[in-house]
Formats: C-alpha cells, structure tokens, sequence
C-alpha cells in the first residue's frame, strides 16, 4: 500500500457490549437463543423527527457513523463509504408487499428508503457533507471492498474517511435459510463504522496493513492465507489471532483460530465486526502484534484483512 | 502516458439496439426505444430492450438457469466491450459493475406467488443481490479476482467507471470491465409511479412542459486499460477516461437542491484537468423530471458561468435505466467523439423558462474534443465523467 492507514475510531451496533466501549475482548458471550441487539441511545445521535422516520439499518448506522466520527474528533470526513451486502431489507420487502397488494395510489416512503445507497445518503444529509460517498454491495465481501475504497482515497491525498459496513435482518431470511438447508443459522442485523486516516493521533486503536479480496476464485482457503503472509513477509507464527467465521460450527484445532460469528450472529457484513475485535484485541491486549480476519463467510469469496498494533 | 485511463472496448444493449451498431443507427435517425407497455391495468411508457430472456439465454448459449434479466443484459453488454480479449497471467483484469435492481425482477415474481401462497422456488432468490449479478457476468467472461458491485441508484453506472478509473490509477489493476445493467422492474416503475415523477406521456427531457421520466433498461460496458496493458494487449484505444468527480448533493433523500449544488461539485471535480471551453458536449443527466432538469441546468449555468457547450439529454431515446445510464450515456460520450456528432434530445419545443437553456435537437456534427457526462442519483449522489479523444 502507499499510504499508512490508522484506524482512528470503532464503533458497532451489534448483540455485543461493544458501542463506545474500548478493551470489551474478554466481555464478549457467545450469542444465545433469544438474545436481542444492543441498541444505544439513538436520541443521543438523532433528532426525535427524523429517527421517527428511520428503519432499523438507518439508526442503527447512523448513530455508528456519528459515534466513530465522535471519537476521531472529526466533523466532515473526507468521504463516506459503505458496505452492505443486502441493502435495506425492511424497507425493501415492505414497497414490495405494498405494490403486490394495494389497490391505488402506493405511498413512495419505502420505495425511497429502499435503495442501498439511503445509508450513505443519510449520513451526508445528517452531517451536510458533500463529499465523497459511495456504496458498495459485493456479497459477503462489500466491508473489505469498502476498505479499500477508503484506502485508495487515502493515497489519493484524503484524509479522515469514514468506512462502514451495515446489513439488517428481516424474519423471511429465516425462511429462506431454511428452504435452502441453513435452518437454525443465527440470522441477524449489524453495522460497524470506522474512521481511516493516513496519520496517527492520540485516538489511534490500530493499523490496517493490507487488505485482500478475491470473488469467484478461492481454491485453497490456507493456501490464499498462506501467499498473502508471504507477500507481506510474515508468517502464521507471527500472528497473535486469526478471527474466522466459524459459521460451519465446531472448535478450530489451532488455538490462535477464533470464530467471530458465534459473537455477532450471521449477517454479508459480518468481518466487520470482526474487523472491530482485532482493533480492540490490538489496542488493549499486552504484547498483540498482529490479527489477521479471515472472512471466509462465502466460500467462493475470500476477504483477508491484517491488522497491527501501533506503538503508543 | 503514465497514469492515463485507455478505453479500448465498447458494449451496449438498450431499447434503441443490441450492440454498438444499432445504438448509434438509432441515434443518428433519432429512433427512440421507448414503446407502451401493461403494467396490470396501467400503460406505461418503458425502454425496453426487444428480447426476451429465452433469446438472450439462446444468444449467450446458456443453460436453462433462473438468472436474473439484470445479468442477462450485463452479459450481453459485457461481451461486446470484452470483444475478442484473451485472458492473461500478466495482467490484473478486474470486473466493477454498477445495478440498483440486481435480482430483482425475479424475485418480484417470486414474491407474488409467495404472499398469495402459490408454491414458488426459493432457489431463484440466489440471484436476488446485486452483487450476484456482477458475478454471474464476471463468471461468464472468466473474469474473477476483484469483483465490485455499486449501487448509489441512477449515478451507480458512472461511478462504477470512475472506481475503475482510480484502481488503475492505484495500481491495482491493469485492466477492468466497468459499467452497469439494470432491467425493468414492477418495483422500479411503481416505486416512481408512487413518487409522481413517471410521466404517462413521452418523457420530454428540458422542455418546459416536463412532466417526469420514462423508464428504461440496459446495459453498458467500457473496457480501460493502462499504459502497461496496452503494451501487452496492442488493443486500440478510442479515448480516455481524463476526468471524474462524485459529490453528495446532502439537501434531500430524493430531490435535488434547487441550486444543484453536488452536481456543480461533481461536474468542477471531473473537469480538473480540463477548461470549461475545452468542452465540447455535456450530455446531461436530464431525466425530464421537473426537479432534476432544473436543478441541473442551474448547475451547468453556474459551472460554465453561463455559457453552457451544445448539450442533450438521450433519456428520450433509453429512457432512464437507473444504474446503467451512466454506462450507456459512457458509449454514448465516447460515440460523440469518434463520430464528430452531437447526440439530439428528443421530444424537446420550449426551453424552461427560468433557465432558457436550448438543447441540441438535430444531430450535430462537429470536432468534439472532450465530453462531460452527468448521472446524477437518489440519496443526492453526484457524479461526472469527462471523456477525450486518443
């Protein structure tokens, strides 16, 4: 890469206690039956009018968004790029049943709400930031392709980018799931947002050192792995954590492997909290030197994300 | 030239034709695509492309699969512009596409069935994301590796060039597809049915008595390629990719400041390295909405402090085909500059009467040096592209 990139801010909305909060690694319960999200005070963040108006994936990134920039100390980043994997469902599923039923004239709130893009958009509107903003929805890859958006804008000359990931659940997933064999997979909603930066500062948590993808042509998940060290001149002992999906169940053989989705529940954007674990894992454990993220959720795409602890 | 952006491929099908030939016959004789169709009780006015999904699967010589319409059209599209390419090791090749319905049209049909408890297969939702349309035309050209999907709604097509445009800056690539398809949906044309801008009429893109859009559906493709690729594939270039800019409106969810104050960002951002009297042809958003083609035309007021280049909008001849116009309006720029002619807008007879701007209403032919094109989205997202000549 060209540029240095610190992440200088982390903040997801998820079923872990992790919204504003720094060295939660040891907090996190694998998730249970039942368990709901941990949502925070989204009045904190949004205006009573317009959180009125706001499906799930909205509030939810919205107050991300504004929480990260809160902890970079930054007002207008220089762009706002988003991930997502299936764009906003709720609203999506309700203009379809809208259309499909009613008789007359449609209401136009959910058809508008429905684009992918109504979550970057919202955010400019929320911060009045012209600025870049993009969207991004490649499967279960969108938040590392999201990534390195924001790191070829950082090589570009910006500064200060805000790079997310969002996707929420609606109940018919579940039926879907079933109806293709996944029955009983987790299913659930999640956003996480980040401000990328090409300098350090008193608010850095960690460094991104590269950013990996590969769609339609993972041969050999340990051989990929494998090259990506390499081109980076390390090895698997160098690393502290290797966070994998896990989604397939069972406890990996090797001890540095940690499952992810045990945590946050099955969403496209998943790594993204992974991608928050090893920020705090870097920032807050003794001695961490590097997590690898392993996005593995789809096994025709491949993400790999490794990330370095800054000296403070 | 050392960080320059090569076009070397072209491909397109639209309601006005399957390939590059057939566009631009119908532009030339100003041929529109846009014919009546039922939607339940309604006629709307859509850009249909005359072929049906057996005839593109027959075309392509694919299996007998439920792939969504959206990828048929990318397929046929992207074929075009990949032409008679071969892969190469040496080469990074990458494939950035742009849609906003992505599987859409058939999971509406599936969904039907579902609410009214008819048996419908959920296999056919496999191809309902956006970003398993990009996959499925990568997959079908041998192309994998990096595989983007964007979907900023109807400036997602010019976008996804621009992205393609900085890869290769960065170094990533060496060479990329970029572009967009879209295929009509029941959902897209209540959704602008529902917000009172799908005119029943002829869409009349800046003319005074505009009354809204007509939809459209599509697919285009650019192939660009850098210096060092042209070294290795000998390709002939037909122009550059010399500008681009993408900028956030931030006034409303769908409606565009009056001022147009991201598209006047966008459109300075793309024009960096080129002087506004180095312009030649803007071909406009122009959606024919009310909102857009006034907001619009007060930005190409400001930007080029009143002396606006010959324009047109060729949404009349399309219709708007949300994520690909930016692509199609791409070949359409690039077909400017390789045919010295300026693209008419049609179904135009009196100019706005705040603004007065007068456009381009017979195919004009003259040098064009450099081409602006805007696309211009929901969620206020801006964007321009400027094209030149090799």
């Amino acid at each position: 890469m060209k540029s240095r990139v610190f992440v200088n801010a982390a903040a997801t909305i998820g079923h872990q206690p992790v919204f504003g909060v720094t060295g939660f690694v040891n907090e996190l319960k694998p998730l249970q039956s039942g368990d709901e999200l941990i949502q925070p005070s989204y009045r904190d963040y949004i205006d009573p009018m317009s959180l009125r108006r706001m499906s799930k994936i909205l509030r939810m990134s919205l107050t991300s968004a504004k929480e990260a920039l809160r902890q970079a100390a930054v007002e207008i980043p220089s762009g706002i790029i988003v991930g997502t994997g299936l764009g906003c469902l709720v609203e999506t599923e309700k203009f379809l049943t809208n259309f499909l039923t009613l008789e007359g004239l449609i209401p136009p709130t959910a058809f508008i709400l429905s684009t992918h893009n109504t979550i970057a958009g919202q955010i400019s509107l929320s911060l009045n930031c012209h600025n870049y903003n993009i969207t991004h929805t490649q499967n279960t890859v969108s938040f590392e392709i999201a990534l390195v958006d924001g790191i070829m804008k950082l090589e570009e000359g910006e500064d200060n980018l805000l790079v997310g990931a969002a996707d929420e659940h609606i109940p018919f997933l579940d039926r879907v799931a079933s109806e293709w064999g996944y029955a009983g997979l987790r299913l659930t909603s999640g956003t996480s947002f980040f401000v990328l930066s090409s300098m350090s500062s008193s608010h850095t948590k960690a460094e991104i050192i590269d950013v990996e993808v590969i769609v339609n042509k993972v041969e050999h998940l340990d051989s990929s792995i494998t090259r990506f060290l390499d081109r980076l001149g390390l090895k698997a002992d160098d690393l502290d954590v290797v966070l994998e999906s896990g989604w397939k169940g069972g406890s990996p053989a090797d001890t540095k492997k940690q499952g992810f989705i045990e945590y946050s529940g099955f969403y496209p954007t998943a790594s993204a909290f992974a991608f928050h674990y090893a920020v705090d894992y870097l920032q807050t454990v003794d001695g961490a030197k590097y997590v690898l993220v392993v996005n593995d959720l789809n096994p025709n795409n491949l993400g790999l994300v490794l990330l370095k602890s800054v000296e403070i | 030239m050392e960080g320059a952006v090569y076009v070397t491929g072209m491909g397109i099908v639209s309601a006005i034709g399957n390939g590059v030939d057939q566009n631009l016959y119908a532009l030339l004789h100003k041929q529109s695509g846009i014919v009546d169709a039922k939607l339940g009780e309604k006629t709307v006015k859509v850009g249909r492309v005359p072929l049906s999904n057996e005839q593109i699967v027959a075309a392509l010589g694919l299996g007998h699969q439920p792939i969504s319409r959206t990828a048929l059209l990318g397929m046929m599209a992207a074929r075009e512009a990949w032409g008679a390419n071969e892969h190469r090791s040496n080469l990074r090749t990458g494939f950035i596409s742009a849609t906003s319905v992505g599987g859409m049209d058939r999971t509406e049909v599936f969904y039907e069935d579902f609410l009214t408890e008819t048996p419908a297969d959920f296999a056919v939702l496999i191809y309902h994301d956006s970003g398993r349309s990009s996959e499925d035309i990568a997959q079908y050209l041998g192309i994998n590796g990096w595989i983007n999907t964007i979907s900023t709604a109807c400036s997602s097509g010019a976008n996804a060039i621009m992205i393609g445009a900085r890869m290769i800056q960065s170094g990533r690539l060496d060479r990329v597809l970029v572009g967009g398809t879209d295929a009509l949906t029941r959902f897209t044309i209540h959704g602008f049915d529902s917000l009172m801008i799908y005119d029943r009429n002829w869409t009349r893109p800046f003319d005074n008595t505009r009354a809204g859009l007509n939809l459209g559906e599509g697919a285009a493709y650019l192939l660009l390629e850098s210096a060092k690729s042209l070294e290795v594939t000998g390709s002939n270039p037909v122009g550059y990719v010399t500008g681009w800019g993408n900028s956030a409106d931030a006034f409303h969810q769908t409606a565009s400041s009056p001022e147009g104050k991201g598209a006047v960002l966008a459109m300075k951002q793309a024009m960096r390295r080129v002087s506004p009297s180095a312009i030649s042809y803007i071909n406009a958003h122009g959606t024919g909405t009310p909102n857009n083609d006034a907001s619009e035309s007060e930005a190409l007021l400001t930007v080029f402090e009143g002396r606006v280049p010959p324009f047109s909008s060729t949404k009349a001849y399309t219709g708007h085909t949300l994520a690909a116009a930016g692509a199609i309006e791409a070949v359409f720029s690039l077909l400017a500059i390789r045919e010295k002619t300026i693209w008419p807008n049609l179904n135009f007879s009196e100019a706005i009467s705040k603004t007065a701007l007068v456009p381009v209403i017979e195919p004009q032919k003259q040098e064009v040096t450099a081409v602006l094109s805007n696309s211009f989205g929901f969620g206020g997202n801006n964007s321009s592209l400027v094209f030149s000549p090799f």
